[in-house]
């Protein structure tokens, strides 16, 4: 692939393949590393330093009776004998080299997050391509969030539609507005995530100011009014999960053209990669009441039936 | 541990449901409603099988007073010796009259095959663990008295076994003792007297059996006379046929009078008028053409029961394109309103109870080792195209799903034929069916098979119309002819006798294949690929020399008449269908690939850790692989972190195809002089099992005697890409430029969860749809929570009517061995598609 936009390279933790969750059909998602969000309840919190970095899982490690590698090859001298015979990391130490995890047999070290090309992305995707034709599937750019590797995310979007992939993007739309609409124009759907409408909540549960993605969305829809919008927002218990909040989220979009909306359940799948990380899940304790995303889909249906929702 | 039951699986598949309803005591509304088929299941469910020996004696009695005459008219003359005096049978409540041994599970004994086993067999059958039968001790003596000594010096086996040479002897038998197999090239024409094979039934519902004869006394009475060939080969077949025909003409009027004296003394008015209404039928069919929809049943029936008890057919006969040769019949009953779509269904599973009743006896260990579970594959197709190329699906078809859906029984095995154009109702009830979880249908990939077939010499008309057969076969049955046994290869073998310079870690010291060096002194994975590449070829040689012997003794030992009567070359030449080379005929046959997976990831561990990164030694790895990974675990781990098989890895995957090319050109090669289509193909039954027991530790990490990759499937565990990337893989290493391919078998195992509700079915639907796009052979699934295999496997009382896919059939789980339920349990599960 000799294109200039080939050559683009950006930093990825993630091609996952055969997901059918994200976007139409069966799909590959290439997830981008970085995000300018620090939500609370993220489940992909690999995700959110813009740089690789070095993961620990002890239950795979083969304890020191067996392979001393990671310790011998530590030159910071990060990694320690802890009481149960294996390694202990210390972060503060860790530069990040990621040598131990090459050294590691078990694979209990590994590095989130590696340097891709536009071309090597979309090799691993046309690899797939087959089911793709039958599914209506495609590509899907997720996170972290794609829009803070602008350059990389444009250019992927834009060799992908050259070689007639079906396109997607999630994005919490926090970003420089005339990014957003340059990858909107390579997009089949654009996921859009909306989390709380009242300003003072969002910053204190994502760390930032819901004014320019509120202003984004609109911007967007106004730029390119026949692209597919599907809203996104997770339900997270004790902070969005009551009907006055769903209700400002849906008013603000019901009058749009081509747009879809969907509650996601909050989950606690996320909480071991925390572990991995050597940071801790905050709202890991927390649940859904029973019902209670059946009662916010009846409201949403309620209050504006004319508004698809994805069940 | 968490105790693992039912109840902690999120979704539960149908059959699942079904278990927990029985085990909370609940009735299965399904069987309620059918009182019939459910009164037969319940009188040999959960019975251990006995062994019916009439046909083992009366055959063996004929055979020893016609000795000296041409083997088709002897086979003939025990057909009909049998007929007169063989017990008949109809069971209470059947619709259908006939089976070929004692009522209950049972098996039936072809001493003509591998008498030589039957002491052995005698003593071991009862307490086997894995597919164990029951004998009297009358029947036990008449067998070591009277049968086995008769046999003693002529069957099959022992003949194959002298003839083959000494270097090809060590790698198929133990050299000392002949009776058990080494599982490096392994032969399987001495448990069965051929392949797997379909009849053309709607020859015999058409035409019937008297109309066979007819014609055959008719080229009788045109024979030239004086022509030497004519009187000492067309005559004698020719009279094999009117005596065969005859026979079961006799055997099926016995049933008649059986049927009528029941009648005469029954009490219950319904039944007396079936039993009355069996005895007209029987009296009709197979002799003339059948009329209504049950005639039919009834003459294709007589005729697939007739054919087990003639010749031991590699996995029993199979019921050929079932919704296509009966649908007339339903079509002109239905619309004449005699008959009704429950009626049919009943009808239908009245068959099915009564084949579930047949077991597929093999009496050498080797024979179980590969059909465990009391595998039988009769299999029914359904689907495909018609002879000139349209869809052929019709009411017929979706009949036979329903009642596949709804009846928890392992047999038939139903085989369902797609294509690109294959209406999507059908693939939606496909799905669904697969959805059930116990295992139904399979599927063959029209868009493969055609064109593959037309490469290997039939017409547009012969293969558009092809059969399922056996667990992943095709049969055109008027064109392509019987085929013996052909050899299962160890690959995995071959790995090792690589690493260990034509050695064996379970055989010493003893050199077993050839002498190819030292790994430890080669300085590139070429020189060790080489080395592995002249020891698999050796392998084939060896094989292709067994396949030579074994097709010209075996015709020598085998006949068979009504085979023979059922095919149009056969007929035509006045040939037994056993002939090495039947003139327009085609042979199809195959060598089979075991431990594709093993040693594909084998050869990838060594490529990447011993001569690319440097990680290891050849050394250290043959260390760790000496100690079984005692002590090693490290390298274990290293071993099992490269690109495997099954991940859609061009790595992993040029290695596959490489291995596969060299197989496929060897055939191209040597096949012809064979006059057989000698190709390569993956499909284990269970042998990947026992294959397993003989191959010392892998450099892909698996531990010593365990299973190896079953057919074409990753090895368990190391295909973490979904299963849209085993397909792929499977695409990637197939050479689609050769036509020495055949069959490969894919299992995939999915969650119920991947698959529920309605979008569930319209994945599923997609998913078929690409494994027809990319022209793989076959494909299966096993739909089933890990948990329930789990609690399967520890409270077997519990589960006892729990369906589960092995390798082109389903069987109980709970008469597995406790190694083949592990297998299947490590069976990758996928989580998503």
């Amino acid at each position: 692939m000799g294109t200039p936009n080939a050559r683009v390279k950006g930093i990825l933790f993630n091609i996952q393949q055969f997901s059918v969750h994200d976007g139409p059909g069966i799909r590959t998602i290439a997830f981008f590393k970085g995000c300018p969000l620090r939500c609370i309840w993220c489940s992909n919190p690999e995700s959110q330093s813009a740089t690789p970095e070095l993961a620990y899982n002890p239950e795979r490690c083969l304890t020191f009776d067996h392979c001393v590698r990671c310790l011998e090859i530590c030159t910071p001298g990060a990694i320690h004998k802890n009481d149960d015979n294996r390694p202990r990391i210390d972060r503060r130490l860790c530069t990040q080299c990621l040598l131990c995890t090459d050294a590691c047999p078990a694979k209990a070290l590994w590095g989130y997050g590696e340097t891709t090309s536009v071309a090597q992305v979309l090799e691993a995707v046309e690899r797939d391509g087959v089911f793709y034709a039958r599914s209506g599937g495609g590509l899907t750019l997720s996170g972290g969030e794609p829009m803070h590797q602008p350059a990389f995310a444009i250019a992927l979007l834009e060799e992908a539609r050259r070689h007639r992939i079906n396109t997607a993007m999630e994005t919490c739309g926090h970003c420089r507005t005339a990014d957003l609409v340059s990858a909107a124009a390579h997009l089949n759907t654009l996921i859009y995530d909306l989390k709380i409408m009242d300003d003072s909540l969002h910053r204190q549960y994502t760390g930032v100011s819901n004014a320019l993605i509120l202003s984004n969305l609109k911007q967007v829809r106004q730029a390119c009014p026949q692209l597919p919008v599907l809203v996104r927002t997770p339900i997270i218990p004790g902070i969005n999960d009551n009907a006055e909040a769903i209700a400002a989220i849906v008013d603000f979009i019901a009058g749009m053209p081509r747009v879809r909306y969907e509650m996601l359940a909050y989950h606690r799948m996320g909480t071991p990669k925390y572990g991995y990380l050597g940071r801790t899940y905050e709202i890991a304790e927390t649940a859904l009441a029973d019902g209670r995303m059946t009662q916010l889909k009846q409201m949403v249906h309620h209050r504006h039936p004319d508004l698809p929702l994805v069940q | 541990m968490e105790p693992q039951t039912i109840d902690r699986c999120e979704v539960l598949s149908p059959q699942e449901r079904r278990i927990q309803e029985d085990q909370l005591g609940r009735e299965n509304a399904y069987l309620a409603s059918r009182k019939r088929v459910s009164a037969i299941l319940n009188s040999f469910q959960a019975m251990r099988p006995k062994i019916d020996i009439e046909r083992a004696l009366y055959f063996t009695r004929s055979m020893r007073e016609t000795e000296g005459q041409p083997l088709i008219l002897r086979w003939a003359k025990a057909m009909r010796r049998i007929a007169e005096n063989i017990t008949v049978y109809i069971d209470p409540h059947q619709l259908l009259a006939g089976r070929a041994g004692c009522p209950g599970r049972y098996g039936i004994l072809y001493p003509e095959l591998d008498g030589d086993f039957l002491g052995l067999a005698i003593e071991q059958l009862p307490k086997r663990v894995e597919s164990p039968f029951n004998i009297t001790d009358e029947d036990a003596r008449l067998l070591i008295e009277e049968v086995a000594p008769y046999w003693k010096g002529k069957t099959f086996h022992e003949d194959l076994a002298v003839a083959l040479p000494e270097e090809t002897l060590r790698l198929t038998y133990h050299p000392e003792n002949v009776l058990l197999s080494r599982y490096i090239v392994n032969e399987t024409a001495s448990f069965r007297s051929s392949l797997q094979w379909v009849h053309d039934f709607e020859k015999v519902v058409k035409r019937g059996f008297a109309s066979i004869r007819d014609e055959a006394r008719q080229r009788l009475e045109e024979l030239d006379p004086f022509s030497p060939v004519n009187n000492m080969e067309k005559r004698p077949f020719l009279e094999a046929i009117i005596i065969d025909c005859e026979a079961i003409i006799t055997w099926a009027h016995r049933h008649a009078e059986l049927a009528a004296q029941m009648a005469a003394a029954e009490s219950d008015p319904q039944r007396k008028a079936e039993l009355e209404h069996i005895a007209e039928i029987c009296r009709r069919v197979p002799e003339h053409p059948a009329r209504n929809f049950q005639e039919a049943m009834q003459s294709q029936w007589f005729a697939q029961m007739w054919s087990r008890i003639e010749q031991k057919t590699g996995t029993v006969i199979s019921n050929g394109r079932m919704d296509q040769y009966l649908y007339p019949f339903y079509k002109q009953d239905l619309d004449a309103g005699l008959i009704d779509e429950d009626q049919a269904t009943e009808m239908l599973e009245c068959m099915w109870v009564a084949m579930a009743q047949f077991i597929d006896l093999y009496i050498s260990p080797n024979g179980s080792d590969f059909n465990e579970g009391y595998a039988h594959w009769e299999a029914v197709t359904i689907g495909g195209q018609t002879k000139d190329g349209r869809d052929a699906t019709n009411d017929l078809t979706y009949l036979f799903l329903r009642s596949k859906q709804q009846f928890p029984l392992n047999y038939p095995d139903l085989c369902a034929r797609i294509h690109a154009r294959a209406p999507e109702r059908y693939l939606w009830e496909v799905a669904e069916t697969i959805k059930e979880g116990s295992g139904f249908p399979k599927l063959l990939n029209d868009e493969e098979i055609i064109p593959l077939h037309l490469a290997k010499g039939a017409t547009f008309e012969e293969i558009y119309d092809y059969s399922g057969s056996g667990c992943a076969e095709v049969r055109m049955p008027n064109r392509d002819t019987y085929t013996s046994g052909c050899a299962y290869i160890n690959f995995a073998a071959a790995l090792e006798m690589a690493l260990y310079n034509g050695r064996m870690k379970l055989y010493g010291d003893e050199r077993i294949g050839l002498e190819t060096g030292d790994p430890r002194e080669f300085k590139t994975f070429d020189e060790f690929w080489n080395a592995y590449l002249t020891q698999q070829t050796n392998f084939l040689k060896h094989a292709f020399i067994q396949q030579h012997i074994i097709i010209r003794l075996r015709h020598r030992h085998f006949a068979f008449p009504l085979g023979s009567a059922l095919h149009d070359l056969c007929m035509e030449h006045c040939l037994d269908l056993h002939t090495p080379q039947i003139p327009g005929g085609i042979d199809l046959g195959y060598f089979e690939c075991i431990g594709y997976g093993t040693v594909i990831d084998s050869l990838s561990a060594i490529k990447r850790l011993v001569f690319e990164e440097k990680k290891l030694t050849m050394a250290q790895l043959i260390q760790a692989m000496e100690a079984n990974f005692d002590g090693y675990e490290d390298v274990r781990h290293f071993l099992m972190n490269v690109p495997c098989y099954g991940n859609n890895t061009p790595y992993a995957d040029e290695i596959g195809k490489a291995i596969d090319r060299a197989a496929v050109q060897f055939a191209h090669k040597y096949s012809r002089e064979l006059g057989v289509h000698l190709d390569l193909r993956y499909v284990p039954f269970t042998s990947h099992v026992p294959f397993g027991r003989v191959v010392s530790a892998t450099p892909n990490g698996r531990k010593a005697w365990s299973p190896l990759s079953d057919g074409s499937s990753a090895s368990h565990g190391a295909d973490n890409n979904g299963p849209t990337a085993i397909l792929l893989s499977n695409f990637n290493t197939k050479n689609y430029d050769y036509r020495e391919r055949a069959a490969r078998l894919l299992n995939i195992k999915l969650s119920p969860k991947t698959v529920a509700g309605e979008e569930g079915t319209a994945k599923l639907v997609s998913f078929l749809r690409t494994f027809c796009d990319l022209k793989l052979w076959h494909i299966q699934f096993n739909i089933i929570n890990r948990e329930t295999l789990l609690a399967a496997q520890k409270d077997p009382e519990k589960y006892r009517g729990l369906i589960v896919r092995i390798a082109g059939y389903s069987a109980y789980f709970v008469d597995l061995s406790p190694e083949l339920q592990d297998d299947l349990i490590r069976r990758t599960e996928h989580g998503t598609i």
